[in-house]
C-alpha cells in the first residue's frame, strides 16, 4: 500500500505559485516523520503533486524539481483560468481514484476557494490557516496522523487538530509560513496524465472578464524588507512618511489590520493572520500597537523593530529592538541618518 | 421578486478576548458576541438588492439561543425572517457537520419559497477557517463565488447574476446561473443605518426555532461531534516571547536614539546583507 | 417600511440609573412608556468607582435582592486613605452601625447592572430602543411633545419627556433650561481601572475575612497631586476597582494627562502591592458634574423633567449620585403619571416633581452643600498639605520611641506650621465645617 502525501500545485498563467514548493517541503518533512512505520510495515511512502491547468508540463518538471516524486496532471483548456466547479470536480476524480493519506493545499484565494469545496465534496475533515504541521500519535490510534496546528479566536488561543476517522487528512497553509526548500534541477520523477473532461453542467459559472489590479505589485510575501505603520500614523498620510522610510531601504509597504479596516490602505498591505504572513529580513512597526493577530504573520521576521510612542504597547514583545517615542520625529531622522550612511559611502 | 437567504454566525468578539493564564481557556466574560462582521456586510448587500429590485430576506443562524440577538441586528438591517437553528445536538459540530446543518436548512426552505442567491460572510472571525460556505454550496449542488466584492447584476428572468470576485491577482467578473452561493468580503455593502421604525420592528421580532428534529429531521450520524471529522486534539496560548530591549526618546533624544537603532540594526547579519546590497 | 406615527404616554431619554427607574415608575402605573439610549445597551456609556445605594433600589424594588441583581461585595468596611507620597493614614469604619443587613451599599459594575436595571423596568412594559440618539426636540404650540432622533423616520410622540441624558446635557442646554455647557471648574474627570485578582488575595491584602465583605475607600492626598481631586478604591468580587478623579480646569491648568494621575496612583508604594500580578481588565473614563446646586437646571418645564447626571444632581463628597438619580427618577415618573391623570402637562403640574424633591434628601443635600467644591477648590491644602501632615504627624509619634515627647509634639506642631500657620490651619477646620453644614 502506497501512502500518498499530496500536495496542490497551484498555478496561474503559467506560473507556479511558490506556496507549492514550500508545501513539497513540508510533505517530504512529514514523509521522514513516518520513516519508523514505513520500516515496521515495508510501505511505501511517496509525496505527489496535483496540477490542474492548461498546457502545464513545465510546470509539472518545476514540481519534481521541489520535491515531488511523482506529478498527476490534469490538462485541458477549460482549466486555463481557476473555476471552483471543475476544478474541485477533478479533484474529488482523483482523491477517489488514489485515496491518498495527507493533501495540502495553499491558503490562497484560490486554495480557499476550492479547499473547503473539496473536503466536504469527499466528506472528509479540513484544517485551515495551519502555522504547524507533522506527523505523531494520538492516542492509541496505530498509525501516526497529521497534527494540524493553526491559531484561532484571533491569535488569541493555538490549537492542535487532528482527523482521526476520515482521508484525506487536509490542510491549507498560508504562504510563508514554511520556507521553500532548495530547488534541485537534476531530480527527476513521474508525470503522469489524467483523464478528466469537463461537462457543461460544472460550467455553471464561468469567468467573463479579469481586472488586474494595480495593487497586485504588492508583493509584501516575499518581500525581504517591509516598513509597516499602523492606527499610531493618526491619519491615513501617516502612510506618507511610511512609503518613504521602505524605499529608503528598498522595501514594501504593510500596514496592520486597524489601518485597513479603517480604509486608510488596501488590504493588499495588510499583515497578520487573516491579511498576509511574512517573513523579511528586516520588519519595522511603526504605530502598531501589536494585537495578536498581527504578530502571528510577522513574528518570523529575522529582525524586528518597533516604534511606538507607548512603552508598554504589545509590540514590544516580539520585536528584537524597540524605540520607545513619536515616529513622526523617529522616522524622518532615521531616514536622514540612512541617506547620510549611503552618502558617506561613495 | 427575489427571495434571499444569507447565513450567519454570532461570533465573540476576537479583538477582545483574553486568555485566563492559569487556566490557557478564554475568559468569555466580558467579551461581546457580535454579530460576524463579514455576515453584517452579507446582510446589508442583500438589503440592497431587496430594495432595488423587491422581495425578501431570510436569515439563518445555527448557534445557542443568545444568537437571537444576530437574527435581531439583521432583522434591523432589512431582513424579513429569521430562524434560529438550535439544539443540543449540534454541539461541536466541525465545519463538515455546521455545512451539513445549514444546507439541509437552506435546502428545506429552498423547496417551501425558492431561493435566488444565497450569501455567506467571506470567514468568521472566531474559526476564520472560511469552510462553510464553500461546504454548504458544494452540499447544494449550487455554483460558489467566494470573495466577492461587489453584486453588478442579479437577473432573476434570465437566471443569471454577475459578481465581481477579488483574488490577489485582480478581480474577475464570474457570471453565474441562479441561484449560486456568495460568500462576500467586508466592501460588497455598508451596514445602513436602520430607520427607527426598522429598529424598533427588530426588537419585537421573535424569530422561529428549528431543532435537530423540527421541523426537519437530521441524519444524528451527521451533526455534532459524531458528524465532525476533525477535533481538538489539544489548545493553550500561544508561547510569550522575551521582550525586547528598548531605547527611550525621552532618554537619549532623537538624534541620538536613532543613530543607536541604525548602529544595532546594522550589527544583525541579515540587516547587514541587506545594507550591503542596497548601498 | 412602517409609516404610523410613533406615540407614547412618556419618552425618556437614557436608561442609566434615573431614566431606567423613571421608566419603570411611570410603565408600571400603566403608562405606555420608551426610553431611548444612545449606547449599544443600557450601561454602556456609563461608568463609576463604585458603589451603588441599598436604600434607593429596594425604594423601587421591594423585593430587589430576591430578584438576583448584578451586585459585587457588599460594602462592610469604608471611609478615608490620606496618602502622603510614600505612606498612607487609614480611617476607615466597619462593623458596629456599618454592619447592618442588608448593607447599606454594594458595589458593582455599571455596564451589567445598568442592563439588569433596565431589564427591569422593561419587565414592568418599558419599551427600551437602544443605539438611538436623542437630538432635538418636536414642538407644538411652543410645547414640548416629542422628540427626534439621529435615525430615518426618527421621530417619536409624547406630552412628557423625561430628560436623563447624563452629565453631558446637551437636550438640557437646548431646551434653555441652563444657560450654559459644562462648566470645567464643576465637572471633574474620573480614569480608573479595574484589575482583576484572585478573591483571596484581595481579602488576604485588604483584611476582609471573605468575599462576603468589601471596601468602599475615599483616597485623598497625594493621588490628585496636589490638585482638587479624589481617588477611589472599591472591591469587586474578584477585581479591584482604583481611580482618581480631578477637575477639568485643573487639569487644563497643570497640563498632566488623567492616565498620568492613574498610574502614579496605581505605582503608589501602598497601592502597588495590592494589585501586584493583577490583571488590567477595564479601562475607562467619564465626566462627574461637581457643580451640584450651582450647576443645576430648571427641573422642569411644559412637558419636559430633568433628573440624574443632567440635572447636576451628584454630591460628591459623599459619593451619592445613584441614588439620587434613582430617586429623583423615581419622582419624575410619578409626576409624569400624575400629569397624564390630570391631562395636564405644563409647568405647573410638572411642578410637583420639584416640589416634592426639596423635601427629600436630593434637594435638600445639594443645597447644603453647595459651597463644597468651590470650598475644595480655593483650599487645596486638603489635598496636598493635610494628608501629608497626617502621615507625618502619625508617622512621627508612632516611631517616637526612646524620644522625649515634649521634643518630639514640639517637632510634629512645627511640621504643621511649617507648611500652614496654625492660624491659616485653624480658618481652614472652621471653613470646612461651614461648608459641610452649608453655611
Amino acid at each position: 500500500m502506497t501512502r500518498r502525501f499530496w500536495v496542490f500545485i497551484e498555478q496561474n498563467k503559467g506560473q507556479m505559485h511558490p506556496v507549492a514548493s514550500e508545501l513539497l517541503g513540508v510533505a517530504n518533512c512529514l514523509v521522514s516523520e513516518i520513516a519508523d512505520e514505513l520500516e515496521k510495515t515495508g510501505e511505501e511512502a511517496v509525496v505527489e503533486g496535483i496540477l490542474v491547468g492548461h498546457q502545464v508540463e513545465d510546470l509539472a518538471q518545476e514540481a519534481i524539481q521541489f520535491g515531488a516524486e511523482r506529478v498527476y496532471t490534469v490538462d485541458d483548456p477549460a482549466f486555463e483560468h481557476y473555476l471552483n466547479r471543475p476544478y474541485t470536480d477533478a479533484l474529488i476524480y482523483l482523491i477517489e481514484k488514489y485515496k491518498p493519506e495527507v493533501f495540502l493545499i495553499g491558503a490562497t484565494t484560490l486554495g480557499r476557494d476550492l479547499a473547503g469545496a473539496v473536503a466536504t465534496s469527499v466528506k472528509t475533515g479540513l484544517t485551515a490557516d495551519c502555522t504547524k504541521l507533522e506527523m505523531g500519535p494520538f492516542r492509541k490510534i496505530e498509525k501516526k496522523l497529521l497534527l494540524a496546528t493553526r491559531p484561532a479566536f484571533g491569535g488569541n488561543v493555538i490549537a492542535t487538530i487532528v482527523c482521526k476517522d476520515h482521508l484525506p487528512q487536509m490542510a491549507t497553509v498560508r504562504p510563508r509560513v514554511f520556507e521553500s526548500p532548495p530547488r534541485d534541477l537534476k531530480a527527476k520523477g513521474k508525470v503522469i496524465q489524467e483523464d478528466f473532461k469537463v461537462t457543461p453542467e460544472m460550467l455553471a459559472a464561468n469567468l467573463v472578464e479579469f481586472i488586474t489590479d494595480e495593487n497586485a505589485g504588492v508583493n509584501l510575501e516575499y518581500a525581504t524588507v517591509i516598513v509597516s505603520g499602523g492606527k499610531g500614523l493618526g491619519n491615513p498620510d501617516g502612510f506618507k512618511l511610511i512609503k518613504e522610510l521602505a524605499d529608503e531601504l528598498g522595501g514594501v509597504v504593510g500596514s496592520s489590520r486597524a489601518a485597513v479596516d479603517g480604509g486608510w490602505i488596501d488590504y493588499a498591505h495588510q499583515v497578520g493572520q487573516t491579511g498576509k504572513h511574512v517573513r523579511p529580513k528586516l520588519y519595522i512597526a511603526a504605530g502598531i500597537s501589536g494585537a495578536i493577530q498581527h504578530k502571528v504573520g510577522m513574528q518570523d521576521s529575522d529582525y524586528i523593530l518597533a516604534i511606538n510612542s507607548d512603552p508598554k504597547a504589545p509590540i514590544f514583545e516580539v520585536a528584537t529592538l524597540g524605540v520607545v517615542g513619536d515616529l513622526y520625529e523617529v522616522i524622518p531622522e532615521m531616514i536622514q541618518q540612512l541617506r547620510a550612511r549611503k552618502g558617506a559611502q561613495v | 421578486m427575489i427571495h434571499l437567504l444569507v447565513s450567519v454566525k454570532q461570533v465573540p468578539d476576537t479583538t477582545n478576548i483574553r486568555i485566563d493564564p492559569e487556566t490557557g481557556s478564554m475568559i468569555r466574560k466580558g467579551v461581546p458576541a457580535i454579530l460576524n462582521p463579514y455576515d453584517a456586510h452579507a446582510v446589508a448587500s442583500a438589503a440592497e438588492w431587496k430594495r432595488k429590485l423587491g422581495g425578501k430576506i431570510t436569515v439563518i443562524t445555527m448557534g445557542p439561543p443568545a444568537a437571537e440577538e444576530a437574527l435581531q441586528e439583521c432583522i434591523e438591517m432589512g431582513a424579513d425572517r429569521g430562524i434560529l437553528i438550535s439544539d443540543r445536538a449540534f454541539a461541536g459540530s466541525d465545519t463538515l457537520a455546521t455545512s451539513y446543518v445549514l444546507a439541509e436548512a437552506i435546502r428545506k426552505i429552498h423547496e417551501e419559497d425558492p431561493i435566488d442567491m444565497i450569501f455567506f460572510g467571506k470567514q468568521a472571525i472566531d474559526g476564520d477557517t472560511a469552510q462553510v460556505g464553500p461546504g454548504a454550496a458544494i452540499r447544494l449542488g449550487m455554483p460558489l463565488i467566494t470573495y466577492a466584492v461587489d453584486i453588478q447584476e442579479i437577473n432573476k428572468e434570465e437566471g443569471f447574476a454577475l459578481i465581481e470576485r477579488k483574488t490577489e491577482s485582480g478581480r474577475e467578473i464570474i457570471k453565474t446561473t441562479l441561484p449560486a452561493v456568495l460568500t462576500t468580503e467586508k466592501s460588497i455593502a455598508e451596514i445602513p443605518y436602520a430607520a427607527l421604525p426598522d429598529l424598533i420592528y427588530s426588537l419585537k421580532y421573535k424569530p422561529e426555532n428549528w431543532s435537530a428534529e423540527e421541523p426537519l429531521m437530521y441524519d444524528i450520524n451527521q451533526i455534532g461531534l459524531n458528524g465532525s471529522p476533525t477535533m481538538v486534539a489539544k489548545s493553550g496560548s500561544p508561547e510569550a516571547h522575551e521582550p525586547a530591549e528598548t531605547i527611550s526618546v525621552e532618554e537619549e533624544g532623537i538624534a541620538g536614539v536613532v543613530e543607536n537603532t541604525l548602529n544595532k540594526m546594522l550589527s544583525n547579519i541579515s540587516v547587514a546583507s541587506l545594507w550591503e546590497e542596497l548601498k | 417600511m412602517k409609516t404610523e406615527k410613533l406615540e407614547f404616554d412618556v419618552i425618556v431619554v437614557g436608561a442609566g440609573m434615573a431614566g431606567s427607574t423613571a421608566a419603570a415608575i411611570a410603565a408600571r402605573e400603566g403608562l405606555k412608556v420608551a426610553v431611548i439610549e444612545r449606547g449599544q445597551k443600557p450601561g454602556a456609556k456609563n461608568y463609576f468607582g463604585g458603589a451603588l445605594y441599598t436604600h434607593a433600589l429596594v425604594d423601587i424594588y421591594p423585593d430587589f435582592f430576591d430578584r438576583q441583581p448584578p451586585l459585587e461585595r457588599p460594602v462592610t468596611e469604608t471611609g478615608f486613605w490620606f496618602l502622603s507620597n510614600d505612606g498612607v493614614v487609614k480611617a476607615t469604619v466597619q462593623g458596629g452601625l456599618v454592619d447592618n443587613d442588608p448593607v447599606d451599599a454594594f458595589v458593582a459594575l455599571r455596564s451589567e447592572f445598568d442592563l439588569w436595571w433596565s431589564e427591569q423596568a422593561a419587565a414592568e412594559g418599558a419599551f427600551i430602543i437602544p443605539k438611538t440618539l436623542v437630538t432635538d426636540f418636536l414642538f407644538e404650540d411652543g410645547r414640548v411633545n416629542g422628540v427626534k432622533t439621529d435615525r430615518p423616520q426618527g421621530d417619536l410622540y409624547a406630552p412628557v419627556v423625561i430628560i436623563c441624558e447624563g452629565v453631558n446635557n446637551l437636550l438640557t442646554q437646548k431646551l434653555g433650561l441652563i444657560d450654559h455647557d459644562v462648566k470645567i471648574n464643576a465637572t471633574a474627570l474620573a480614569v480608573k481601572q479595574l484589575i482583576s485578582l484572585p478573591a483571596k488575595d484581595i481579602n488576604a491584602r485588604l483584611g476582609l475575612p471573605d468575599s462576603n465583605h468589601g471596601m468602599a475607600i475615599s483616597v485623598m492626598g497625594d493621588v490628585s497631586m496636589g490638585l482638587s481631586g479624589l481617588g477611589f478604591l472599591y472591591t469587586a468580587n474578584s477585581a479591584l476597582s482604583l481611580g482618581v478623579g480631578v477637575t477639568l480646569d485643573a487639569l487644563q491648568e497643570s497640563g498632566l494627562k488623567p492616565y498620568e494621575l492613574l498610574q502614579r496612583y496605581l505605582e503608589h508604594p501602598v497601592i502597588a502591592p495590592l494589585i501586584k500580578d493583577g490583571q488590567m481588565m477595564e479601562y475607562g473614563a467619564h465626566l462627574i458634574p461637581e457643580g451640584g446646586w450651582t450647576t443645576m437646571p430648571r427641573l422642569y418645564t411644559d412637558g419636559v423633567l430633568v433628573a440624574g447626571d443632567a440635572a447636576s444632581m451628584v454630591n460628591a463628597l459623599h459619593w451619592e449620585g445613584t441614588n439620587m438619580a434613582i430617586t429623583a427618577g423615581k419622582q419624575a415618573g410619578l409626576a409624569a403619571v400624575e400629569a397624564h391623570k390630570k391631562g395636564d402637562f405644563s409647568a405647573k403640574t410638572l411642578s410637583v416633581y420639584q416640589d416634592r424633591l426639596s423635601e427629600l434628601f436630593v434637594l435638600k443635600d445639594l443645597k447644603q452643600y453647595r459651597k463644597m467644591s468651590a470650598f475644595l477648590k480655593n483650599h487645596p491644602n486638603f489635598m496636598d498639605i493635610y494628608p501629608t501632615f497626617l502621615n507625618d504627624a502619625l508617622g512621627m509619634f508612632f516611631t517616637g520611641f526612646g524620644k522625649p515627647k515634649g521634643d518630639l509634639y514640639k517637632k510634629i506642631f512645627r511640621s504643621l506650621t511649617s507648611r500652614r500657620p496654625l492660624l491659616k490651619a485653624v480658618g481652614d477646620l472652621v471653613a470646612l465645617g461651614r461648608a459641610v453644614i452649608g453655611i
